[in-house]
């Protein structure tokens, strides 16, 4: 069981990984968000998972599933706000960009 | 079996360092926000691993504390400030 | 404390150093409140590693959350007020 945990936080990490190298490597502030808030997300969930089956303890899984979707939740807020914005403030496309 | 925990933490920390360097670097404001969201997310899990590392079960609701922290400061800078995007944007596609 | 912990430690350490000199040494309001910001999340996880929950909670939320929300704000008032008398 410990050893299926452990497994399940390295995965996770490693997608916490892909999602700084896709902030950090991505040419264009959309490929970051979309980068970041996918993968951030996903590792997040699996070292919930990991350390639920670590504990083993119903009352902490429920808690940090809950965790888990307070933070989706969040970031999903974040991206929509973040993309919104900066898709209304793009510079030159303004003209013909108007039907969006 | 908790040293393996405490290389799951050097990692998340690493990972936040190299967060930090889009936070000095980024050419726009948006880059730095997301990054603040980097922050938040990675440190919701790398409290988490603490919080079931040093056996400390109070250090779940400082996670639940961040989580909400990120979003309060994102909404704060979208609604506040606004997203300026500057022509540097296009130069740094290039890089 | 195994030399794992001690990196740990280390980490964060020299971070908030850095970040400590960066912000006060850097022009935009903007970024600089970015870098406070950041400077709140690591300093409650510096209060993590010393094992205090509860300032850590405080930090969190009132250091980084709230007072950033507000030094947004007045950067914000601060640059209108310059804007209006520069032109």
């Amino acid at each position: 069981m410990n050893v299926i945990a452990l497994v399940l936080c390295f995965v996770g990490a490693l997608f916490f990984f892909a999602g700084t190298v896709g902030l950090l490597r991505f040419p264009d502030t959309f490929c970051r968000l979309h980068a970041l808030t996918k993968a951030d997300n996903l590792g997040l969930g699996m070292i919930a998972a990991g350390l639920a089956l670590a504990s083993g303890s119903w009352l902490v899984a429920g808690k940090l599933g809950l965790i888990w979707l307070v933070t989706m939740l969040g970031g999903t807020t974040n991206c929509y706000l973040l993309a919104h914005a900066l898709f209304a403030a793009r510079p030159n496309r303004a003209p013909d960009g108007e039907s969006v | 079996m908790g040293n393996v925990y405490v290389i799951l933490e050097l990692f998340l920390v690493l990972n936040l360092l190299l967060g930090l360097v889009r936070v000095v670097r980024g050419p726009t404001t948006a880059d730095r926000i997301l990054a603040i969201q980097l922050f938040g997310t990675t440190g919701v899990a790398l409290l988490l691993v603490m919080a079931h590392r040093m056996e400390m079960p109070s250090l779940r609701n400082v996670a639940l504390v961040f989580s909400l922290l990120a979003t309060l400061a994102i909404v704060a800078f979208t609604r506040l400030v606004g997203v300026t995007v500057p022509p540097a944007t296009e130069a740094e596609g290039r890089s | 404390m195994t030399p794992m912990a001690w990196a740990l430690d280390g980490a964060i350490m020299i971070v908030m150093i850095v970040l400590a000199v960066r912000l006060l040494l850097v022009r935009d309001l903007y970024r600089a409140v970015i870098l406070f910001v950041v400077f709140g999340l690591f300093m409650a996880l510096a209060w993590v590693r010393l094992e205090a929950p509860d300032i850590a909670l405080a930090e969190a939320a009132v250091g980084a959350g709230i007072t950033g929300v507000l030094l947004l704000d007045a950067a914000k008032k601060m640059s209108r007020g310059r804007g209006e008398e520069e032109p």
